[in-house]
C-alpha cells in the first residue's frame, strides 16, 4: 500500500474516528483505524463494536493498492502536529507503515487489516431520508434529558420513532422527559427503535446542520446514517421504551402562561437556597399568581412572587429547579405555558406557539 | 512537655493462630497456620511463632508453606470467632480513651496524649491494656508507645511478643537513623528496592535525600518519606473512621472461564457487599469489578450509576455492560472482587424524594 494525502483532507476524518475510539479497549486492534486503498478511494474506519464510522476519501496519488491497521491515535497526533497544507505520504514496508512528510519520517507498527473485527448488522429494513439539520435539532433539544448512566438500560439513548410522516424522538432519565415531533414527508414507514447514547452524541457531532439529508437505515439491531462522506452505524438498545400514554392522558388545569427570561431569573435567584442535594423547589400557583420558594437544612428560605396568565384552581407542585431550568432553556419564543396534571402529579412545559418540542417534569416530595 | 503527643500502637501477637491455640489445646507446642487448605490456592492468613521458624510468613502461598514445613498444621479461619475477640479488645481501648483507630482486627492506634489515667503515663496505660487483654481474652499483645504514629509502629514490632517498647522524643531521631530502610512502616519490598539503588540502607541515608529528589523519585509518597526520616509524623490517630467502600472479594477454587459462572460468583458477591453496607446505613452508586487472570494480570471496571444500587437491581444486567470490556469468558479467571463506592447514607422515607416517570407506585 503507497498514497498520499493532503494534510487537511485526512486530520478532520482522523479527529472523528478518534472519538469514537474507546481508551479502554481489551484488545489492541479496537484501538486501530482500518485505511483501506482502492479504486482512487481511501477508506477509513474505526469501531468499539457498539458504534462503527466509515470515510471515504477519494485520493488521486494511489500508487499501490492495499489495507492495512494502525494506531489511530499516534496517526492523528501525527498528522495534526505536521505543518498546514503539506502531502503526507503512507508507504506500507513489511509489516511498518513509514509515515514521511518533508523531513519528517515516521514507522509505525501495524495489525493485519484482516484481523480488524467485523461489525455485524442485518440488513436495512426500514430506509428515509430527514434533512440534517432538523434530525441535528431534535437529537439536541432532547439528548440533555437522556440517563447519564441508568440501570434502566432504555434510559441510556433516545427513542426513535418514524410513523409513516412523522419522525418522533424521545428521551427520559425516569425524572423528566423530551419529546421532538416532525413533520418529514410521507415515508410509507414504521420503525421504532432505542439509539444509544454514545450514538446520540456522535450522529450530533456528525451532522453540521447543513441543508443537506441525511439518510437513516434500520434493521432489526443496527442504525446507520448516510451522511455526505460518511458512514454511522450503531448497535441499538435491545430494550423497548416504556409507554407513558397514562401519564399524559389524565385530567389536567388550565395552562400557565408566564414569561420565559422571568421565570427563568426566578428559578435561578431562588434555587440558590435550595437543598444542595435535591435543589427542590416549590410552585404555589393561584390566579394570575406563581410564588416560587424554597428552604433548606440550614432554615434559610427565599421566596419570589411573579405574576403569570392563569384563571383556575390553586395547586401546588415542588420540583427539582436544575430540570425545570433546563426544559425552560430548551424552549424557543417569549413565553412558556405550563400545565399540571390535576392531581399534580406532572407538568408539561412547552413553548406557546406551535412547537416541535415539549418537555414532562416529574414533581419532588418535599 | 505542651505540643507531643502520646501514641500506643497495639498490635495483637499471631492473633488468629493465637486464638486457634487457646481454643485448641491440641493445637499448642506445635506449628500451626491459620488459612487455606495446603491443597489448594489459599495463603496463609497468620501463623504461630513456631511456624515462623520456617521462614513461614502471613500472604505466603499454603502450598509453599506446606514445602517449608511438611509437619505444620493447617486450619481453617473461623472468623466469627476472631471478630468476637477483636470486639472484646476494642471494647477495652475504649475503656482508656475514646480516641483509638482499628487497622484491621488485631491492631489499633490510642491517642492518650489526654489521658488522666495513671498519672498521665502512657507506658503504664499501654501496660494496662496488655494485662485486661490477657485477663479478658487470654491472649498476648504487644505494645508500642511513642510520640508518633510511625514510631509507636515500628516500636510495638520490637520486643514482640507479649512486648513493650518506648521510643521518647529524644531517642526518636537516633533511632529512625539506625533503622534499616525496609523495616519503615510505609515502605514495602518494590520501595525498599529502589530506595537500595539509590544508595539508601538505613534511616540515616534516607535523611541526606532532599525534598525534591524524594518527591521526584516517589512523588506524594516522597513528602511522608522525607518527614519520617526526621521522626516526623503528623497524622492523627483517626477515630470512628469513614467508610468510604465496601469491597470482597475471591479467589476461585479453580481457574474458570465460563461466562455463567463468573456471573453466579459475582452476583453473591454483590450481594455480600450490599449486606455490608446495609449495615453500616449505606448505599453506594458506584460498582467497581475486578479480575485476576490466571496469568496474575489484574484489571478493574467501574461504572457509577444514576440512581443508588439496589437489592432490586438486576445484577446481571449490572456486571453485564462491565464485563464487555474484558476478556472474562475467553480468558481463564483466578480472582473476582466486586467494590461498591460513591456511598450515600440510605434515606429515610420521609425526606425529599423525585417522584419516578416509571415507577408503578406513582
Amino acid at each position: 500500500m503507497k498514497f498520499s494525502v493532503n494534510r487537511e483532507q485526512i486530520v478532520g476524518p482522523l479527529q472523528q474516528i478518534a472519538r469514537i475510539i474507546d481508551k479502554r479497549q481489551a484488545c489492541t486492534i479496537l484501538s486501530n483505524v482500518l485505511l483501506q486503498c482502492r479504486d482512487s478511494k481511501l477508506v477509513i474506519t474505526a469501531t468499539d463494536l457498539e458504534v462503527k464510522i466509515v470515510i471515504q476519501l477519494n485520493l488521486n496519488d494511489i500508487r499501490v493498492e492495499g489495507n492495512i491497521t494502525l494506531d489511530a491515535r499516534k496517526v492523528l497526533d501525527i498528522c495534526r502536529l505536521l505543518p498546514t497544507g503539506c502531502d503526507i505520504n503512507f508507504d506500507l514496508e513489511g509489516d511498518k507503515i513509514n509515515l514521511s512528510s518533508g523531513s519528517c519520517i515516521y514507522l509505525l507498527n501495524t495489525l493485519p487489516a484482516d484481523d480488524f473485527p467485523e461489525f455485524t448488522h442485518t440488513e436495512a429494513e426500514t430506509c428515509f431520508n430527514v434533512k440534517a439539520e432538523k434530525l441535528k435539532d431534535g437529537l439536541d433539544k432532547t439528548a440533555f434529558c437522556m440517563a447519564i448512566n441508568s440501570e434502566r438500560n432504555y434510559l441510556n439513548g433516545i427513542e426513535m420513532t418514524i410513523n409513516d410522516s412523522m419522525l418522533k424522538l424521545v428521551a427520559s432519565d425516569g425524572n423528566r422527559l423530551a419529546v421532538y415531533k416532525e413533520d418529514i414527508g410521507s415515508t410509507g414507514l414504521n420503525a421504532n427503535i432505542i439509539v444509544p447514547k454514545k450514538a446520540v452524541q456522535e450522529l450530533s457531532c456528525l451532522l453540521d446542520g447543513l441543508e443537506e439529508d441525511v439518510e437513516i437505515r434500520v434493521s432489526r439491531n443496527t442504525l446507520e446514517a448516510l451522511y455526505k462522506n460518511v458512514v454511522f452505524s450503531s448497535k441499538l438498545v435491545a430494550d423497548k421504551f416504556p409507554n407513558f400514554d397514562r401519564i399524559v392522558n389524565q385530567l389536567f388545569l388550565n395552562p400557565i402562561i408566564v414569561d420565559r427570561g422571568l421565570l427563568k431569573d426566578s428559578i435561578k435567584r431562588v434555587e440558590v437556597l435550595s437543598n444542595e442535594k435535591y435543589k427542590g423547589v416549590s410552585f404555589d400557583i393561584k390566579s394570575a399568581s406563581l410564588k416560587i420558594s424554597t428552604d433548606n437544612p440550614e432554615a434559610d428560605e427565599a421566596e419570589e412572587d411573579l405574576v403569570v396568565d392563569y384563571h383556575g384552581d390553586p395547586i401546588s407542585i415542588a420540583f427539582n429547579a436544575k430540570y425545570m431550568l433546563d426544559a425552560v432553556n430548551n424552549i424557543d419564543g417569549k413565553d412558556v405555558k405550563m400545565t399540571v396534571a390535576e392531581n399534580a402529579s406532572v407538568c408539561f412545559i412547552e413553548g406557546q406557539s406551535d412547537s416541535l418540542f415539549w418537555y414532562l417534569v416529574m414533581p419532588m416530595r418535599i | 512537655m505542651a505540643g507531643i503527643k502520646k501514641i500506643i500502637h497495639i498490635d495483637m501477637d499471631a492473633f488468629f493462630a493465637a486464638i486457634e491455640q487457646r481454643d485448641f489445646p491440641e493445637y499448642r507446642d506445635k506449628p500451626l497456620i491459620v488459612g487455606g487448605n495446603p491443597c489448594s490456592r489459599g495463603v496463609v492468613a497468620t501463623c504461630n511463632y513456631e511456624a515462623r521458624q520456617y521462614g513461614i510468613h502471613s500472604a505466603m502461598s499454603c502450598a509453599k508453606a506446606l514445602q517449608l514445613c511438611p509437619h505444620a498444621l493447617f486450619v481453617k479461619p473461623r472468623f466469627e470467632a476472631y471478630r468476637s475477640v477483636s470486639n472484646t479488645i476494642r471494647t477495652i481501648f475504649a475503656e482508656f480513651t475514646p480516641i483509638f483507630e482499628p487497622l484491621s482486627l488485631d491492631e489499633a492506634y490510642l491517642d492518650v496524649t489526654d489521658s488522666a489515667d495513671y498519672q498521665g503515663s502512657a507506658t503504664r496505660i499501654a501496660l494496662a491494656i496488655k494485662t485486661r487483654i490477657q485477663e479478658e481474652t487470654g491472649l498476648t499483645a504487644s505494645a508500642g508507645i511513642s510520640y508518633n504514629k510511625f514510631l509507636a509502629k515500628i516500636a510495638s514490632d520490637i520486643n514482640k511478643p507479649d512486648g513493650l517498647f518506648v521510643i521518647t522524643p529524644d531517642q526518636g531521631l537516633a533511632f529512625v537513623e539506625q533503622l534499616p530502610i525496609g523495616k519503615f512502616h510505609g515502605i514495602g519490598k518494590a520501595t525498599e528496592k529502589k530506595m537500595h539503588q539509590l544508595g539508601v540502607y538505613s534511616g540515616n541515608d534516607l535523611r541526606k535525600l532532599s525534598l525534591t529528589h524524594l518527591q521526584q523519585h516517589f512523588g506524594k509518597a516522597g513528602v511522608y518519606y522525607y518527614h519520617i526520616a526526621r521522626a516526623i509524623d503528623d497524622r492523627p490517630v483517626k477515630w470512628d473512621r469513614i467508610t468510604k467502600s465496601v469491597g470482597v472479594e475471591i479467589t476461585l477454587p479453580e481457574d474458570i472461564d465460563d461466562g455463567d459462572e463468573i456471573l453466579t460468583q459475582l452476583t453473591a458477591l454483590l450481594e455480600k457487599a450490599q449486606t455490608k453496607l446495609t449495615d453500616k446505613n449505606l448505599q453506594a452508586s458506584t460498582l467497581t469489578l475486578k479480575v485476576k487472570y490466571f496469568d496474575f494480570k489484574q484489571i478493574t471496571r467501574s461504572r457509577t450509576f444514576q440512581e443508588a444500587i439496589s437489592e432490586k437491581m438486576d445484577s446481571t444486567a449490572l456486571f453485564k455492560d462491565l464485563l464487555k470490556s474484558t476478556d472474562v469468558g475467553t480468558k481463564k479467571v483466578r480472582l473476582l472482587g466486586v467494590t461498591l463506592s460513591s456511598l450515600n447514607d440510605l434515606e429515610p422515607e420521609s425526606v425529599a424524594k423525585q417522584i419516578d416517570l416509571f415507577s408503578p407506585d406513582n
